[in-house]
């Protein structure tokens, strides 16, 4: 009996040691023009997954501005649209964040978006003249919501590309807590949202990438957050020798010309840290503060083109230069 | 008595086995870079890096004219892309996995893990 005891405390023992982490899931897809990485942890996360995936497509078929069946392509071709909830929701949140930044994220820029040729790839540098015209058609305020139904002035379009990423993040994060996960990470085209906890317990690690290379330049550790990066390096065509990046201000029509060459954004809010990576690549360094010294739902990340990484004072703990970050010099923002 | 000797070699049984599984995990784990490959979805081929000895290449099919992926010791590439863009093609090697190579209208999708590869993070911003 004794040695039984024994036996059974020892093979009890090896069980413990041998357990498995937390069980993992994972999936990849293609949607919203880039690569989807969803991971969840534990035995509610494989239908979580399935359902996330779906999410997705199902927030893709309302949102795309290039797909002609979506509910934002029927808004912009003059349409009366009777909205969906979540192109209602999203609406919502992201008009808010254009008055927030008096402008510098503007949902209604597509026509100048357009004009640049970056939906279709077909890259051009459009005449000024034109520009100066499509830029009349630009001002968030033409978006009167009101009710469920919502018809855009004639000339106005919308492209939700700088928040719907974002959006979905928060959205999945939802459908994790409802369906019972404690623990997941996706990464939606370098959108990173995460939560709880990582499965070993320690806040989870997020590098940011290096705007001028392959490698990272700093890592920051996040529990519950959404972690986004905008940079001209995302997406950009050259010609005639000069680069011309994909974030344009909507006060120029021109590519964001900051001294900034990456903005991350670290918010419980995955829509708020999309919409803000934008706008505070667009207000620069001295606006990016001033917007942060007035709200308390975000930190951020600002990696100057003068070598100076600058952080708000929320991300201090945890926050380190690592890889190609050792070259820069870090300044810390406090209020 | 018998009973004792059958309890302990149970038990040392259990706990090579342990070992062994332990023992892979971290072997999978350590100072390996592997590339993983998908295509519509579907992992279609994974390889360790690290051990790659004479560069090679090979062809993924796909709806926009297929890739050609280029293989070297520690570090992969697109070498050519049937689709009009060619973004992955100009995106150049890659040895770790901050960034993925993508091109999306093939479908095709090329990752790189591993601890090492990514400095312990769990993932990358950007």
């Amino acid at each position: 009996m004794k040695h039984l005891t024994l036996a059974a405390l020892g093979l009890a023992l090896l069980l413990a040691s041998c357990a498995p982490a937390a069980q993992e899931y994972t999936a990849t897809l293609l949607a919203m023009d880039t690569v989807m990485e969803l991971t969840a942890y534990g035995p509610e996360g494989e239908g979580a997954l399935e359902e996330a995936q779906a999410l997705i497509q199902e927030l893709e078929g309302l949102m795309s501005a290039t797909d002609p069946d979506s509910e934002i392509a029927a808004l912009n071709r003059g349409q009366t649209v009777a909205l969906s909830p979540p192109v209602r929701e999203l609406l919502d949140q992201a008009l808010e964040l254009c008055g927030a930044t008096d402008g510098a994220l503007d949902i209604t820029i597509y026509p100048v978006v357009r004009a640049w040729g970056f939906p279709n790839k077909q890259y051009q540098v459009p005449d000024p003249g034109a520009l100066a015209q499509l830029l009349e058609r630009v001002d968030y305020a033409q978006v009167a919501l009101s009710g469920d139904t919502l018809t855009l002035p004639e000339g106005v379009e919308l492209d939700l590309g700088a928040v719907a990423k974002g959006y979905a993040g928060d959205r999945m994060m939802e459908l994790f807590r409802q369906s019972g996960v404690t623990c997941a990470y996706v990464n939606l085209g370098g959108n990173v949202q995460a939560l709880g906890a990582s499965p070993d317990g320690d806040p989870w690690r997020i590098g940011i990438q290096d705007p001028e290379g392959t490698s990272y330049l700093a890592v920051v550790e996040v529990t519950d957050r959404a972690v986004v990066t905008s940079g001209m390096y995302q997406r950009y065509f050259e010609q005639d020798g000069v680069r011309y990046g994909h974030i344009l201000d909507p006060d120029t029509g021109y590519p964001a010309d900051s001294a900034l060459s990456s903005v991350t954004i670290v918010s419980p809010s995955g829509t708020l840290a999309d919409g803000l990576s934008t706008a505070l690549f667009v207000l620069g360094r001295e606006g990016a503060e001033a917007l942060w010294r007035a709200r308390d739902d975000f930190d951020f990340v600002l990696v100057g083109q003068d070598g100076t990484v600058t952080i708000s004072e929320g991300i201090e703990d945890g926050f380190a230069l690592q890889g190609a970050g050792e070259d820069y010099n870090l300044e810390v923002v406090r209020r | 008595m018998k009973h004792t000797k059958v309890w302990i070699l149970v038990t040392v049984l259990l706990l090579a086995v342990c070992l062994a599984g332990w023992l892979l995990v971290l072997g999978g784990r350590a100072g390996s870079a592997t590339a993983q490959i998908y295509q519509g979805g579907q992992l279609v081929r994974t390889i360790d890096l690290s051990q790659v000895e004479q560069p090679y290449s090979f062809s993924v099919d796909g709806p926009a004219g297929g890739n050609t992926i280029q293989v070297e010791q520690g570090r992969i590439r697109v070498s050519h892309a049937g689709c009009p863009d060619q973004v992955c093609v100009q995106q150049g090697w890659i040895a770790n996995g901050v960034v993925p190579i993508v091109c999306l209208p093939n479908e095709l999708v090329i990752q790189v893990g591993g601890d090492e590869a990514e400095g312990g993070l769990d993932g990358v911003s950007g």
